[in-house]
């Protein structure tokens, strides 16, 4: 039921508050690097300050792949924040319960080990990609609105210079497709973590990363072959998203040439190819398979 | 009466250990039962699987329905406190009272919020800043405020002080035990509970050693305090225990003719707690 599930990731937000709070602490961490950052540049004096109000000078297309990559820096700055707090909140989720007993009254509740199980892959999902992305909108808005202050305040237009050239609805469109992609293709992981948490008396955290290590190694010693090196590392690293080489635009051989698509976010994903993709799928298989193995090793196990 | 548990040759196996081994017994309605066992008799377990947190071997009906495989539908009218502080401790109260008004359709907040308005709990204390006693007050206003049918408790006064035990049963009898509903009660503390129990059951090593109504207790359960040449005609009718208590015997005996035992000393209804030191050493010995 919805209204079951609602109540069971509202828990999920109350006990780890990290959802909330680290997203939150990044934004403002950002925000004072900006003030920081306009105060220190203002100390260059005069010859920065020009150089900022020459951007008059600068055509929009290049101000818009300046701001392009600012925007991009502090989304990835918060894709990295979410990418560890998901890790912690997996890992963490169903051993905590299990460690301080209160297994036992959220079981003494009519509510599935299923139900259980799947609000914890949601909230991990989808809740902590929104709860980020949410932040990052914020922090975008903070950090020009502070950048359009210190230029107002050296004389120059910011509604010109800034919020014409940002690509602001872009970049936010862009990371609604990568809030909901990136999660659906690191779903093994999840399912992985949550299967460790479900199943291991101690240290989680080692339980779960020592194979995604060891294995490949053992692999490559034993047999010779690769392959989970590269369902491992080089799958996550690769997911089928890009439709252009983003590399490409700054590959210092090749000239410059920038035009609004090009810089555009949006238009560098390619969500059909992402979907029609095999690999996404056998991955959400795999998450599936050890979802339904924490939710196994969550019903059977009693240690509590 | 309507068996609201029936058990029928049930056990549990943790490797070689049997925690409990083919057990049957039946719970009828509007009973109130306690189950006695020394630590590591089998009581969790079997409240366990009457609860359908564990998996068992044989056959088990709690409220007609199978309770690990129906383990959400029997909690809709089963409520469950453990032996040990389980409430999340990083919660608050009016969180608690959210979640479980969003996840169980037989609560009633305003019962629970009635409840609580009694005692110095306040609705924005996380749990981990209740004392003990606290925390227990709070769970069972939670448990009373759910119309249940069946309420189990597992040591659900431990490590409280003698104050809050006492307050604990006045509210479980005040506010939950309507006659209707039934109360399946585990406690190392037997003597704060006799009076309030209907039956009774004894568990060791897995095994039932005793399952009998608190009425038959008392018929076919006597004790004897004797000394000298009586106390050598008593052995003779077979007691089940015996023990020095200032220079007397006391003999306890299992479904003798009382008038064989009238003149050979004074004749006591036992309590609960020598019946179960006789029966589990007896079963020991």
């Amino acid at each position: 039921m919805i209204s079951h599930q609602l109540a069971l990731i509202k828990r999920e937000i109350w006990e780890h508050r990290s959802i909330y709070v680290t997203p939150a602490a990044i934004a403002m961490l950002v925000a004072l690097l900006t003030l920081t950052g306009q105060v220190s540049i203002s100390a260059f004096g005069e010859a920065v300050d020009m150089a900022i109000v020459g951007a008059t000078n600068v055509d929009e297309a290049h101000r818009r792949v300046a701001l392009t990559g600012l925007l991009g820096v502090v989304m990835s700055i918060f894709a990295f924040g979410a990418g560890i707090v998901m890790i912690f909140y997996t890992l963490d989720t169903l051993y905590a319960e299990r460690k301080d007993k209160s297994i036992l009254f959220w079981r003494s509740l009519p509510v599935t080990d299923a139900e259980t199980v799947i609000s914890k892959l949601l909230t991990a999902a989808f809740v902590i990609p929104l709860a980020f992305l949410a932040a990052v909108i914020v922090t975008h808005i903070v950090i020009l609105s502070l950048a359009s202050i210190w230029i107002m305040t050296k004389g120059g237009n910011a509604i010109h210079l800034i919020w014409s050239a940002a690509p602001l609805f872009d970049t936010w469109a862009a990371g609604i497709i990568l809030a909901f992609a990136i999660p659906l293709w690191l779903a093994p992981f999840f399912g992985w973590f949550l299967f460790v948490s479900a199943y291991t008396k101690r240290s989680p955290v080692l339980i779960a990363f020592l194979p995604i290590f060891i294995l490949p190694m053992l692999e490559r010693m034993l047999i010779g072959s690769h392959l989970f090196y590269d369902a491992i590392f080089v799958r996550t690293f690769k997911p089928p998203l890009a439709s252009v080489e983003i590399s490409m635009l700054f590959d210092d051989d090749r000239p410059f040439e920038m035009t609004s698509d090009a810089v555009s976010m949006l238009a560098a994903l390619d969500l059909s190819r992402f979907v029609a993709s095999p690999s996404l799928w056998a991955g959400l298989v795999v998450c599936g398979l050890l979802t339904t193995a924490a939710i196994y090793m969550r019903r059977y196990r009693d240690d509590s | 009466m309507s068996s609201l548990v029936s058990a029928r040759n049930v056990s549990k196996s943790f490797g070689d250990v049997h925690a409990v081994d083919h057990v049957s017994f039946e719970i009828e309605q509007g009973r109130i039962m306690g189950l006695l066992g020394p630590n590591g008799a089998g009581k969790t377990t079997l409240l366990k699987a009457v609860l359908g947190l564990t998996d068992f071997e044989g056959e088990l009906s709690v409220l007609g329905l199978d309770p690990f495989k129906q383990r959400k539908e029997l909690m809709q009218n089963i409520c469950f406190i453990a032996d040990v502080a389980v409430l999340p401790r990083w919660i608050r109260v009016y969180q608690l009272l959210d979640f479980v008004e969003a996840m169980h359709p037989n609560f009633t907040r305003s019962n629970a919020e009635e409840l609580l308005a009694k005692t110095k709990i306040m609705s924005g204390s996380k749990v981990r800043e209740l004392s003990k006693g606290m925390v227990t007050q709070l769970h069972l206003s939670i448990i009373t405020a759910i119309d249940a049918k069946f309420l189990i408790l597992d040591e659900p006064t431990l490590g409280l002080d003698i104050i809050f035990r006492k307050e604990f049963y006045d509210n479980l009898l005040n506010d939950y035990f309507d006659g209707e509903r039934t109360i399946l009660i585990t406690t190392h503390q037997v003597e704060e509970i006799e009076n309030l129990l209907t039956d009774i059951m004894f568990i060791n090593d897995g095994k039932i050693l005793l399952d009998e109504s608190m009425e038959s207790l008392s018929e076919q359960y006597v004790e004897l305090m004797t000394s000298g040449d009586d106390a050598d005609k008593a052995r003779g009718f077979g007691p089940i225990a015996e023990r020095d208590v200032f220079g007397k015997k006391v003999m306890l005996f299992d479904s003798v003719d009382r008038q064989n035992l009238d003149g050979l000393g004074e004749i006591h209804k036992p309590s609960v707690a020598d019946l179960f030191v006789a029966k589990v050493k007896g079963a020991g010995s």
